[in-house]
């Protein structure tokens, strides 16, 4: 009992697991740990709205007393994890990153937080995100601008922007979070650590504050391919309060970590190969080498309608986050950030058919992409065309001297597979030369996790460690 | 490009939502809408014949029970 605190924040979930289960640390310990490295960085980060530090001591207890009677919930009992702020906790505030929430308390738990405390997760607080999940800088107006822990004058992107800070800051060993156009692996890439988006309906959406209920999926952020696979592993499944959770098979997520992929066939997607930054360019061919080093085939595929997708993903989502927003915006607009306000103002401006086509488009895009899949294992991308810009840019220049959109530039690589609902996992593929990390995405058949993480953890074990950021006071 | 313009926006947002906007903004507004809703037209371009909406029936009668199960 003994282990330094920064060795005990230094271990990934599955190291912890055995640690735990054997005895060699003690959550409580651990516990206390990660309360002091959030009381140490948050100042800076801002990763957090609410550190439920009591609840988490009186957790570590029982976990305590539990393991040491013999009964070990599995791989997370004891484990100190955070939840984004939009899902639900009884009793305990969830926000939604919002004025208009600030003091809602939930009567009831989310379903993701049901499964992750009945496996014994130590809950350590909810994290910051962009207001309500609309956007994807979590340059939040109500409880401020969280921070990338590798450039604290950049964003950390969003909207689960507290989750990916948080893992990469080490004050939390793992984190759920949530994407609707990208918001679990836009963080993820431009943090430096790992988001798996699961396939549509693989993890109930009951009791997480919706965006837009047709895009919307829960998944976990975490620093390795394997936690994340372990995290996914607790909470999919079908649910019975979520009438839309898929009652498809949930294998084994682990069984392929550590895996080979010679032989396997992957495609490079054609339509998110270009615009990309001198940086990212390098990066991800970078990774395409490394893959083929490995033994996989890499070639090229095209889907033609891909390009479409973020307008399917915008007129959805502006339709779908109005409707749920309709009645505040009636009667409270003035408690919205400015940017939100405008998104769903513009969203006033969507028309029903415009709406229904959209809907009706996105099998033709998850058709294409389920045809290019017939021969081949995964699709790979880059994660963003850009590494994390500074807080308050809204445009960059691109590599051929044209002015971009930064929410553009980013969106564009992870909205079609809201669309398409496929699951998808980003990963850092390096550091750019100043520092900042960049990723790509691995992207499956629809409830096809099990081949994407047994890519992206072989590449992972390739690549190897990213050097961390520097000491964040 | 389909007629959204700033005073269409001012309209629906007293109308429909209780409160006034500045002109610069409902331009800006209806600039944004005005393009993306332009660009949800070409959605056809890419064969959209003979698909249906994804909203099932098997979903409704989920939820419809689902529901019904709570209140019981």
């Amino acid at each position: 009992m003994s282990i330094p605190f920064q060795e005990l924040l230094d271990f990934d979930v599955a190291t912890l697991s055995g640690k735990l289960r054997a005895r060699d640390i003690s959550p409580v310990e651990l516990t206390e740990a990660y309360l002091a490295r959030i009381e140490q960085t948050d100042g800076s980060l801002r990763a957090y709205i609410t550190v439920t530090d009591t609840l988490a001591r009186k957790a570590a207890k029982k976990a305590e007393a539990e393991l040491a009677a013999g009964k070990w919930r599995g791989p997370l009992h004891g484990v100190p994890i955070a939840l984004k702020d939009l899902v639900y906790t009884k009793g305990l505030r969830t926000t939604g990153g919002s004025k208009i929430l600030a003091d809602f308390k939930p009567d009831h738990d989310a379903t993701v937080w049901t499964r992750l405390k009945r496996a014994g997760a130590v809950l350590l607080g909810k994290l910051n995100l962009h207001e309500f999940a609309y956007g994807i800088t979590s340059s939040n107006p109500h409880w401020g601008t969280v921070r990338n822990p590798y450039a604290l004058d950049r964003i950390p992107g969003g909207s689960s922007g507290g989750a990916a800070a948080a893992i990469v800051a080490r004050s939390a060993a793992a984190t759920i979070g949530t994407d609707t156009g990208g918001s679990i692996r836009i963080p993820a890439a431009l943090c430096g650590c790992v988001g798996l988006k699961p396939t549509w309906s693989r993890v109930s959406r009951y009791g997480v504050l919706p965006l837009a209920y047709t895009l919307d999926h829960v998944g976990p952020i975490t620093r390795t391919v394997r936690d994340a696979a372990m995290m996914l592993q607790i909470i999919a499944g079908a649910d019975r309060n979520d009438s839309t959770s898929s009652r498809e098979r949930v294998p084994d997520f682990s069984a392929g970590l550590d895996g080979q992929i010679s032989g396997m066939r992957i495609g490079v997607i054609r339509e998110l190969n270009d615009g990309l930054s001198d940086d990212v360019a390098r990066s991800f061919n970078a990774a395409l080498e490394t893959l083929r080093s490995l033994g996989a085939t890499v070639d090229h595929v095209t889907i033609p309608s891909l390009p479409l997708a973020g307008v399917m993903n915008g007129i959805i989502t502006w339709a779908e986050a109005l409707e749920i927003h309709e009645d505040w915006m009636r009667t409270r607009p003035q408690d919205y950030g400015d940017d939100v306000r405008r998104i769903l103002e513009i969203g006033m401006m969507t028309t029903a058919t415009s709406y229904i086509r959209a809907q009706r488009a996105r099998a033709r895009t998850l058709a294409e992409s389920i045809a290019v899949l017939a021969d081949r294992d995964v699709l790979v991308a880059p994660a963003s065309a850009i590494v994390a810009p500074k807080i308050g840019t809204t445009q960059i220049l691109e590599a051929r001297e044209d002015r971009v959109d930064v929410v553009a530039a980013i969106l564009r690589f992870t909205q079609p597979f809201n669309s398409t609902g496929q699951p998808a996992i980003a990963i850092p593929t390096g550091l750019s030369p100043d520092g900042l990390p960049i990723a790509m995405q691995v992207i499956g058949r629809p409830f096809g996790e099990s081949e994407v993480i047994r890519v992206a953890a072989a590449y992972e074990r390739a690549r190897g460690a990213l050097a961390p950021p520097s000491e964040i006071a | 490009m389909p007629l959204v313009t700033g005073q269409t926006v001012k309209q629906v947002m007293r109308d429909l939502y209780g409160y006034e906007i500045s002109d610069a903004d409902a331009d800006a507004i209806a600039h944004s809408a005005g393009a993306m809703l332009t660009l949800a037209g070409h959605l056809g371009a890419i064969g959209l014949a003979g698909i249906e909406p994804p909203f099932g029936y098997p979903v409704l009668l989920a939820e419809a029970a689902r529901l019904a199960k709570a209140r019981s």
